[in-house]
Order: C-alpha cells, then sequence, then structure tokens
C-alpha cells in the first residue's frame, strides 16, 4: 500500500519533500498498527491532491491580486507622469515599439485588472470549501495566469514607453522591475498549484457565481446580456469623463471604442475565463 | 457512524483530541475512536489530508520526532486552532441544544 500510495502522489503531482513526508506518515501508522486499513490508495493521493490543488489555487489567486495592486501602483503613477509632461513633440525611437507599447499599455492592464479580480472573486467565494471540482481549480488558474502574464506585459509596456521616448526613463525602467518583481514573486504559488492534478468531480460555475447576490435580478442568467450591460455602463462611464474634460466628441467615440472592447473581451476570454459556459 | 455524517465534523473532532496535547497521526484516530466508543471508526486513510488540511489553514503545526527509529510527524494545536476549537464547540452546543429542543 505504502508502494502504491507513492506511486498515486507522485501521478497527482505531489512529489518531493511532501511525498515523502505523507508515505513516512502513513509508514508510521502501520508501524503502530500493522493491520490498519488506511483505505484505497488512490483515493488518499486524490483527495490529498483535491484539498491541497483547492488551497494552492486560492493562495495563488489571493497573491496575484496583491501583485497587481503593486504594479497598479507603479502604472498609476506612471500614467499620471506620462499626463504631466504636457509635451507632445516627443519622438519615439521606434514607431512600431512605441504604438505596440501604447497599445499594450491601454489594453492590458484592464485585462489584468479584470482577471485578476475575478480569480479574487471566485477565490472569496470558495472560502472555506475543501476541495473545488477541478474544472474551477483550472478556471482560476487561467484567470491567475492571464491576469499575471498581462500584468508582467504592461510593466514591460511602461519600461518600453520610457526607453522609446527617452523620458523619465530611469523612473519607468525601476518602476517597472518594481511592479514585475512583484508579479513575478507571485509566479511560484500559481506554478506550484498548477503542478498538482486535482481531480474532484463538480459542474463549473459561470460569471453568476461569482457576482451572486451582487447582480440585479433581471442581470441574472444571460451571461451576454450582461455582458451587454457592462459594456453599455463602461461606454457611458468613458463618454462622461469625456464630457467633464470639456472633450464630448472624443468622449463619446473612446466610449464606443471602449464598449466594443468590453464585448470583444468577453466573447474571445468568456470561456477561457469561465464567464459563460 | 456512517463516514458522510461525520465528515462536517472531523475537522472540530481532530482539533479536540490535538488539544489535549500533541499526537501523530494513528494516536488521533486511536483517540477518536477510543473517545466515540468506537462510533466514530473512520477510513483511516481520510484523516491524514485533514491533519495537513489544517495544518496548512495554521490551526495545527508539526514536527518531526523520533519513535523507534521510525520518522513521526507530531501535531501540536496553534492559537488560531484553539480559538477555531471555542467557535466550533459553542456551534456545536447551540446546535446540539436546538435539535434536543426539537426531537423532545
Amino acid at each position: 500500500m505504502i508502494e502504491d500510495l507513492g506511486r498515486e502522489l507522485g501521478a497527482v503531482g505531489i512529489r518531493g519533500r511532501l511525498r515523502r513526508r505523507i508515505v513516512a506518515e502513513f509508514r508510521d501508522h502501520f508501524a503502530c498498527d500493522p493491520e490498519a486499513e488506511l483505505g484505497d490508495a488512490r483515493a488518499i493521493a486524490r483527495q490529498f491532491a483535491d484539498e491541497l490543488g483547492t488551497s494552492r489555487s486560492r493562495r495563488a489567486a489571493f497573491a496575484a491580486f496583491g501583485a497587481l495592486g503593486v504594479a497598479g501602483i507603479v502604472y498609476t503613477v506612471a500614467f499620471v507622469a506620462a499626463n504631466t509632461l504636457g509635451r507632445s513633440d516627443l519622438q519615439p525611437r521606434s514607431v512600431l515599439l512605441a504604438g505596440l507599447a501604447s497599445v499594450t499599455a491601454v489594453v492590458a492592464p484592464q485585462v489584468a485588472f479584470v482577471a485578476g479580480s475575478l480569480a479574487l472573486l471566485r477565490a472569496l467565494r470558495a472560502r472555506g470549501v475543501r476541495a473545488l471540482p477541478a474544472g474551477e481549480l483550472q478556471v482560476l488558474a487561467r484567470r491567475t495566469s492571464l491576469a499575471l502574464a498581462c500584468g508582467l506585459a504592461t510593466m514591460g509596456a511602461v519600461a518600453l514607453l520610457g526607453y522609446e521616448y527617452a523620458v523619465h526613463t530611469g523612473m519607468a525602467f525601476t518602476g517597472a522591475a518594481i511592479g514585475g518583481g512583484a508579479l513575478l514573486l507571485a509566479a511560484p504559488a500559481l506554478l506550484s498549484a498548477a503542478r498538482v492534478r486535482a481531480t474532484a468531480p463538480g459542474e463549473v460555475g459561470d460569471v453568476f457565481v461569482d457576482l451572486g447576490a451582487l447582480l440585479p435580478e433581471r442581470l441574472r442568467g444571460d451571461p451576454w446580456k450582461l455582458a451587454r450591460a457592462v459594456a453599455l455602463v463602461v461606454g457611458l462611464g468613458v463618454w462622461a469623463a469625456g464630457i467633464a474634460m470639456a472633450d464630448p466628441i472624443d468622449g463619446f467615440l473612446r466610449g464606443i471604442v471602449e464598449g466594443l472592447a468590453c464585448l470583444g473581451g468577453f466573447a474571445l476570454f468568456g470561456r477561457f475565463l469561465g464567464l459563460r459556459r | 457512524m456512517k463516514a458522510e455524517v461525520l465528515k462536517g465534523h472531523l475537522d472540530g473532532l481532530i482539533l479536540a483530541v490535538v488539544a489535549t496535547g500533541p499526537a501523530h497521526g494513528y494516536a488521533v484516530i486511536e483517540e477518536l475512536k477510543q473517545r466515540s466508543g468506537g462510533a466514530f471508526a473512520l477510513p483511516e486513510g481520510t484523516v491524514y489530508p485533514a491533519l495537513h488540511r489544517l495544518e496548512r489553514a495554521g490551526l495545527l503545526a508539526s514536527d518531526w520526532s523520533d519513535a523507534a527509529g521510525r520518522r513521526r510527524r507530531v501535531y501540536r494545536l496553534t492559537r488560531s486552532g484553539k480559538r477555531e476549537l471555542g467557535l466550533r464547540k459553542d456551534e456545536w452546543r447551540q446546535f446540539s441544544t436546538a435539535v434536543e429542543a426539537v426531537l423532545a
């Protein structure tokens, strides 16, 4: 049984020190009672994996959100610094790279924030749950990894923009290093969660599981209806900001782009992030 | 008693056993059986994942010790574990009082 257990633990991704510890505990148990009925090795290994995968995935989501907070501060400082510069005569070293960095600096932080928030929401909802279904853990891992990847892309874009326009370059590099470092520090938690292969069966929830009672009754049930409502609210918000900055036409156009981006993001990532089935 | 019935209470029972003093897995299981007069005869292998889970939650802590040349993992209650046990005891008293009242 001990040999079987060691093998089964390896099969579910529990290796190294933890596997040695579990095997030693079971060996000690058998030494105390050679007739002990410890149960099926595969079932025990799976129970370990399901519970370990759940707690590690939750921890990874919390760590990623914390790291995104640090990256968010860096991004805000960079954004404010760029806007207070007030110079429109600056030329980049490479138009292509600067354009790419600009698009990334606009899109990636939004995706990172949404994915990170969704991961946090799902992790909070799962507090106190011993073992989430394997499908839920996969959704949690996808959200966390997308959040970290987009966060890192944002920090890369901040550094690249600083280099391309040769302004506040040192500050951009330092900020990107701090933000990127925080995000990289959160990555091992995600990797250790991904190594465990949970097998617990069960339904995978959608966006309504995440938001639960926060949503008004009318918006529940149809994920696309919710996506359209969110896109509308975001678009109107951006338009309102444009009006407040005395530029209603530009605000209106940006509002349409933001709203369409919301719908595009939902179409592209909706299934991947477990927002719709 | 069916394992399913016990499942929801297993963590509290383990905390209560370890509260009386540090113990290794086998001793925890034996103590559970003994104190319950044999009613809590769990599939023994399921107690170890629970011990690990409680340790991850910071309610238990553990260290290696030597027992007749064997390595043995001994668990002890942490301060958070003590608090949690108190909460669970209160919850259980309220619940059992309510059930008693209805059944009576």
